[in-house]
């Protein structure tokens, strides 16, 4: 197996033992960049000689030397984010963002930048202003968003993790749609420093995708600027919620979920429970026009009246109409905000984590990203943020695992949440699943990143 | 609001208030954005939160 093959964690140890040369990993990971992002439009900017110097002067941290790709919502010492848009309302310049320090800290090598759903406003990826990124299980389907690039270049190969970040599902839907393990942390507990909405979100995270949960916790550990204690999940209490959100969905993604919680049961001595959650609809709509409104910081009518002729049509027409949310319905919003955080802190007494598909349909195509439900046909976006809002909303962590494949070879996944700080229970419960199912869908990739033999 | 182009005249008269100029595919846009988003709003608006206790100023990162 080539050394870009390996796993995150693998590759840091083949270096730190000295079988591994990193430069010669740099030139590697460089080189399949130059071969498979073409087909995937997931990664908009490498900056080789910058990749070189990060090399030079890496410290030996727990990725010493490994390459990792950022997404474009984070500012680096010579490229200003673009957060996927031609223009943002926020002023941004080149700078140590703390996604950056971290890594730098940890020795790794950021070796390229990600594409992401323009302003972040889109769980498909389908729109950006480098152009959509494509899905490597099937280039015709969304990647996901609006972590879209970390995502496909992660689930590609290009590289062995990415750092992300997830305000409505950013970091897990990408995950669920590209077959990978995707962490939205606990609300604070990642870096945001350096984020152009860091002074006003009240739900973005950062965090990583990886391919499992042990790479997700190296990159979460340093992230967090803490290491992430491994467990086991013994004796896990699965909450299931009988609601839209477990119920509205395809029956693929359903019965792989259900055969997903009952081996997590299973593997773990655990119980399932069903457990009440009403209002869920309520806070969907609620971390809905919270984000959207979060996000206008800095627009004022005259700026709206000027944007960028390259901003899409689709958001140059939403950003009119945010302008337009009742003041309100925003007050009504922090209101359910404060109520689901009362009903989750009761309900995580009565169970340690909660189970539901992170996406109700796999990935949709991306020239029509629309989902089949069995309630009808919906925007994807619409569904997705359906199963992700709440961890946003409440705060709390929460996780996205695969767990199967659809009869067209998609990637179908389930999420688990978890109550405030519990990040590492995640971690211990998607390693438990992928030991109940052999690590069969953590290991599998997309057929244009089959493992390559070594050279003889 | 009653009337078949109620939702037009509530975004056309909302963003002229602000001095937010639209052509017809911002519109076009808007109209499809407010189809989903209305419904929900009203939703939320309806949802009665009379008694609950407000959370001021909530640390995010912890249990309330």
């Amino acid at each position: 197996m080539k050394a870009q093959d390996l796993s995150l964690r693998d590759q840091a140890a083949a270096i730190a033992a000295g079988d591994v040369d990193p430069s010669e990993l740099l030139d590697a990971a460089l080189a399949r960049i130059e071969e498979r992002n073409p087909a995937l439009n997931a990664i908009v900017e490498t900056f080789p000689e910058r990749s070189r110097e990060m090399l030079a002067a890496a410290p030996e941290g727990p990725l010493h030397g490994v390459p990792v790709v950022i997404k474009d919502e984070w500012p680096l010492p010579w490229r200003a984010q673009r957060f996927g848009a031609a223009e943002l309302f926020q002023a941004t310049a080149p700078e140590e963002s703390g996604p950056y320090r971290a890594l730098r800290d940890a020795g790794a090598v950021i070796v390229g930048v990600g594409n992401m759903h323009e302003l972040g406003m889109g769980t498909t990826g389908n729109i950006s202003v480098y152009g959509p990124a494509r899905n490597p299980w099937d280039t015709d389907r969304c990647p996901g968003g609006s972590s879209s690039g970390p995502a496909a270049s992660t689930a590609a190969r290009m590289v062995a993790g990415a750092v992300g970040a997830d305000g409505l599902g950013s970091i897990r839907v990408p995950a669920a749609y590209c077959g990978l393990t995707g962490l939205k942390p606990t609300f604070a507990r990642a870096t945001m420093e350096g984020h152009h909405l860091e002074a006003v979100t009240t739900v973005a995270v950062s965090g990583p995708l990886c391919a499992d949960a042990a790479d997700c916790r190296l990159l979460a550990s340093i992230l967090f600027g803490e290491k992430l204690a491994a467990g086991d999940a013994a004796g896990l209490r699965i909450g299931v919620v009988r609601e839209s959100v477990s119920e509205d969905v395809v029956p693929e993604v359903r019965e792989a979920c259900e055969a997903a919680i009952e081996s997590l049961r299973a593997e773990t001595g655990g119980a399932v429970h069903e457990v009440p959650l009403p209002d869920i609809e309520a806070a969907t709509i609620a971390g809905v026009l919270i984000i959207n409104t979060e996000n206008l910081h800095g627009a004022t009518p005259q700026r709206v009246n000027n944007l960028h002729p390259d901003i899409s049509p689709l958001n140059r027409g939403i950003t009119k109409y945010r302008m337009l949310v009742p003041a309100v319905a925003l007050v009504q919003a922090e209101r359910v905000r404060a109520m689901m955080r009362r009903r989750l802190a009761a309900l995580f007494e009565q169970v340690d984590v909660i189970a539901w598909p992170t996406v109700p349909a796999p990935a949709p195509p991306l020239d029509s990203p629309m989902v089949e439900l069995p309630s009808g046909a919906l925007a994807a976006d619409q569904a997705n943020v359906r199963s992700a809002a709440l961890a946003n909303l409440t705060g709390t962590p929460a996780i996205s695992v695969p767990v199967g494949r659809s009869a067209d070879g998609l990637p179908l996944a389930l999420q688990l949440q978890a109550a405030w700080g519990r990040d590492e229970l995640l971690l211990d419960a998607a390693e438990a699943l992928e030991r109940a199912n052999e690590r069969r869908w953590v290991a599998s990739r997309p057929p244009l990143a089959e493992v390559e033999p070594t050279e003889a | 609001m009653e009337g078949a182009n109620a939702p037009d005249q509530f975004i056309r008269a909302g963003l002229a208030a602000m001095g937010i100029e639209v052509d017809e595919i911002d519109l076009a846009v808007i109209a499809a954005t407010h189809e989903v988003f209305w419904p929900a709003i009203l939703d939320l608006l309806s949802l009665d939160t009379a008694d609950l206790e407000p959370e001021l100023f909530p640390d995010l990162s912890q249990a309330p």
